[in-house]
């Protein structure tokens, strides 16, 4: 079964972005724009096909990355599946902040692209991925 | 990865975030205290430096970077923004644009860039330091240390700092870096140490003095003398981002894979073992990130329940087959709660055996000062966007390729009466005619349509030019003295996007005059007992199918005395006919073409280019200006534009045995006139029509064709009256056709230099229409 991943970006590049490089390893992708859409995605997803994994940026209009986790975290309804947050701030208070909120990774943006899937391949318990992502990565010469 | 359509997407999507930069930087200088605006500012800068960051444009990334930092400072408030930081910023970011039009164009940042970069990056991190103007200087030197050294990874020699470095944490594909910092670090803000321990994957950190301690009575507490070295398992990138603001302090070395490892020649089971090695070390890290968040205090049951997750799928990507399952038997049998799984989490920690030894991150990242201020920013309009109208985005070209079949379809079906014409008359088919007749009916209703609906897509608001006149009266104002506020009205109304695009030089045009000689400087205005503050409105509104802009200023108004004597000294007009001339005709004297009254010409208002510049660009979109002005109370500028220009609606005339074509909008009425009620006086002819003189000239004799104008059976001439900005005159043609809606083309290569021609167009039966431009004949 295709695992599905919703990726929460407020730039369109970076969802452009992370579409092709998860989507190239084979994992079926949703967006969203802001923590409103993303909730309102994950309300109307049907209950066979949750989200397998959510891929959210934190500063976005309407609501940021740490409140929409806070909000999906309450939901009781759906399966709580793993986040991973990815953002420019290369702060630690940030790193915490996503904890707190309750995501389960942390990345900075931007995530090379073997990093990104490697990460997200673990996430998602997708070992050929991960041995695919984890050799580009090698081959990269560690930096992908 | 540079892919195209990614490329696409980021330019696009970098210029829309520029132009709301541009905008809210103006705003926030207005309301500098207003959170939720500096908070969108910064967030425009952000997501621009985000998606920077996918691509290899260091110049950009540089310089956004630097605007981020800053703005994130004034953003929590700890420098407050002043003039100095917005301009740093302005043109920081008009910088920024130029790159990427040059990105547009070239699909790369030149090496060259990086030099201005460098400069306008330093420009704005001097804001950041405390120290203000004292430290100008050093982040300049600092800029040029780093272009020299900087943090490129240099695979050898190894140096023996690199040597030295215990052997466990000399892993392959980990940064080692040497953090020299300056002696009067301290002085500028930075924590060396801090920034040290707060380096992304930190394995490894020890300190050790520059030079020998000094002995305690010359000892300078407040000079710094530490050498930080320390080893990372984060990607270079990152550290490297790290430690940004001090590049030339840092060396910075990436740690070879052992050769066996080199792509490609590499044995399969060595790779096999790096690729375990690599993944085992993910896992590790994921693994701790879990232990860490299941140590967080009030973790909801949600997250609890996600770790878990997170922990089974870790434990399916485990090489160790034996263990994980396991692993996976004990925490299936679990009880709930973070507690139990974070005791499980230690007892079948996949790094328990052999790692023991390191410090693992969590351990490092844990005791750190929790977030300030983290009050999450909460939904502001949370349904807005569920309601929001779906909106999609198609580049320019393909509306404009739109608009250019529905041209040629317009053109198209107008071959359709001819050919009804000729069924009939050659064929003989009346019947098959009629059909033809009755189908192209219904063909021009649906051609009609949808050239209204392609045009309403064209439809832009004339805000769109707007934007960039806030940021234009800023600087020209500053740089006169002038105390000037901008008020804009309508910026809603709609016009097509090529007759927004005409009107934006005219207009920065009329707005430099404004500033440059209508409004005065505050001294002045106050000694004419006006408000210091000048103010210069912009209104738009729409009437009919026409745009009517208003520009106009509370300034001094247009000098007439000056003007007449100007023309006069420039010989546009004759002395007598100046002095004749009302208050209002002699204020209309500065569209004449080298027109100027700028005492010394100015940079501003260009080099004494006047208004005639204005009137022919409004007038090539077939566009109206006209100005009035009361002394000692200001200016008004009028432009009156249509809708849109792409359909042309013209007559047909005929003179000399040739078609031309004549837009409609220029003809106020045709008339048979007798050829007895023609004037003649001296070589000029008139006729009187509704009480009025209306000057008239041969058509064949405007266009060199050597033929008088031809009388019908009844001995009258067909006399075509046309406006010509404020006159009208009438052009005597040797007949009449109907009208026609054409697409006008205008001439190009060969024939551009050709006046007397506004343009060609392709009509229904294939011919070739010349369409006249009357006021270039005239």
């Amino acid at each position: 079964m295709t695992a599905h991943i919703l990726v929460v970006d407020d730039a369109a590049t970076v969802r452009m972005y992370h579409r092709k490089m998860l989507g190239d390893a084979g994992w079926q992708i949703e967006e969203a724009i802001n923590g409103v859409e993303a909730l309102e995605k994950v309300a109307n997803q049907p209950k066979d096909k949750p989200f397998d994994l959510y891929v959210v940026d934190i500063n976005m209009p309407k609501m940021d990355g740490y409140t929409f986790v806070r909000e999906l975290r309450r939901l009781g309804h759906v399966p709580q599946a793993p986040v991973l947050m990815v953002s420019t701030e290369a702060q630690t208070h940030d790193a915490t902040a996503a904890q707190d909120a309750g995501a389960n990774c942390y990345l900075i943006k931007p995530a090379r692209p073997a990093e990104l899937v490697l990460t997200a391949a673990l996430m998602l318990g997708d070992a050929a991925a991960s041995v695919k992502a984890a050799d580009m990565h090698l081959r990269n010469g560690g930096r992908a | 990865m540079n892919s195209t359509e990614l490329l696409d997407q980021f330019i696009l999507e970098a210029r829309e975030c520029l132009e709301q930069i541009g905008q809210r930087l103006l705003e926030v200088e207005r309301a500098p205290d207003d959170k939720a605006l500096l908070n969108d500012l910064f967030r425009q800068v952000h997501t621009l430096k985000g998606n920077c960051g996918l691509f290899d444009f260091k110049p950009l990334e540089r310089v956004v970077h630097a605007g981020e930092d800053l703005l994130d400072r004034v953003r929590n408030g700890t420098l407050a923004y002043n003039a100095g930081i917005a301009d740093a910023l302005l043109e920081a970011m008009d910088y920024t644009g130029e790159l990427i039009d040059l990105i547009a164009k070239e699909g790369n940042v030149p090496a060259a860039a990086d030099t201005r970069a460098q400069a306008l990056a330093a420009a704005l991190r001097q804001h950041l330091s405390p120290a203000g103007v004292a430290a100008a200087v050093a982040p300049a030197a600092a800029a040029a240390a780093s272009a020299a050294s900087a943090p490129v990874p240099v695979p050898e020699p190894e140096p023996d700092w690199l040597k030295a470095l215990p052997a466990a944490v000399r892993q392959p594909g980990r940064v080692a870096l040497r953090y020299r910092p300056e002696a009067e670090c301290f002085f500028k803000g930075e924590d060396p140490w801090h920034l040290a321990r707060q380096t992304p994957g930190l394995q490894h950190l020890q300190a050790a003095p520059q030079q020998a301690w000094a002995a305690p009575e010359v000892f300078d507490c407040y000079r710094c003398n530490l050498l930080l070295t320390l080893v990372s398992d984060a990607p270079q990138a990152y550290v490297e981002e790290h430690f940004r603001y001090v590049p030339e302090q840092v060396e910075l070395h990436l740690l070879q894979a052992p050769p066996a490892a080199a792509p490609a020649a590499a044995p399969a089971a060595v790779v096999d073992d790096a690729v375990g090695e690599l993944m085992r070390g993910r896992i590790v890290r994921i693994w701790d990130e879990q232990r860490a968040l299941l140590g967080r205090p009030g973790i909801a049951a949600g997250t609890v329940a996600a770790t878990h997750t997170t922990f089974n799928h870790l434990l399916a990507c485990w090489a160790d087959t034996t263990a994980a399952s396991s692993a996976r038997r004990a925490l299936a049998g679990l009880a709930p709660g973070a507690t139990p799984l974070a005791g499980w989490a230690v007892q079948y920690h996949p790094a328990a055996a052999s790692t023991g030894d390191l410090p693992s991150p969590s351990a490092i990242v844990a005791p750190l000062e929790p977030r300030r201020g983290s009050t999450p920013a909460v939904a502001d309009e949370a349904g807005a966007g569920a309601n929001g109208q779906k909106v999609l985005r198609v580049s320019q070209d393909k509306i404009d390729r739109l608009m250019d079949l529905i041209g040629e379809m317009v053109v198209a079906k107008n071959a359709l009466p001819y050919l009804a014409q000729r069924a009939e008359d050659v064929f003989n088919q009346r019947e098959l005619a009629r059909e033809i007749k009755t189908q192209y009916s219904v063909i021009n209703r649906i051609a009609e349509d949808m050239q209204h609906a392609i045009m309403q897509v064209r439809m832009l608001p004339v805000g769109t030019v707007f934007q960039r006149f806030g940021r234009l009266v800023r600087d020209i104002s500053k740089k006169l003295g002038k105390d000037v506020s901008l008020v804009i009205e309508g910026e809603d109304t709609e016009a097509d996007k090529n007759v927004i695009e005409s009107l934006a030089d005219p207009l920065i045009h009329i707005l430099r005059n404004s500033l440059d000689h209508g409004i005065e400087l505050p001294a002045v205005r106050l000694a004419a007992g006006k408000p210091a503050q000048g103010t210069l409105r912009v209104a738009a509104r729409q009437e009919g199918d026409r745009v009517i802009l208003d520009i106009s200023d509370d300034g001094a108004g247009v000098h007439t005395g000056r003007v007449r004597a100007k023309a006069v000294e420039r010989g546009l007009i004759p002395a007598d006919r100046a002095d004749s001339l009302t208050e209002h005709e002699a204020v209309q004297l500065v569209f004449l073409p080298g027109f100027s009254t700028a005492e010394a010409i100015s940079d501003l208002s260009g080099r004494g280019v006047g208004m005639d510049v204005v009137r022919n660009a409004v007038e090539r979109v077939n566009g109206t200006v006209e100005l009035s002005s009361t002394p000692g109370q200001g200016t008004k500028i009028r432009l009156t534009l249509p809708l849109s220009m792409a359909v042309t609606n013209v007559m047909m005339i005929e003179t000399a045995g040739r078609r031309f074509g004549v837009p409609m909008d220029l003809i106020v009425e045709t008339v048979r006139v007798p050829a007895e009620d023609i004037h003649h006086f001296k070589r000029a002819q008139t006729v009187v029509l509704r009480g009025r003189i209306v000057p008239l000239r041969a058509l064949n004799e405007l266009l060199a064709l050597d033929m008088p104008p031809r009388l019908n059976a009844d001995a009258e001439h067909a006399v075509l009256v046309v406006r010509l900005g404020a006159e009208t005159i009438g052009l005597l043609v040797d007949d009449f056709h109907g009208t026609s809606d054409i697409i006008l083309k205008p001439l190009e290569g060969v024939l551009t230099g050709i006046t007397g021609f506004a343009g060609t167009a392709l009509m229904g039966d294939g011919s070739v229409l010349m369409i006249l431009n009357p006021k270039e004949l005239v």
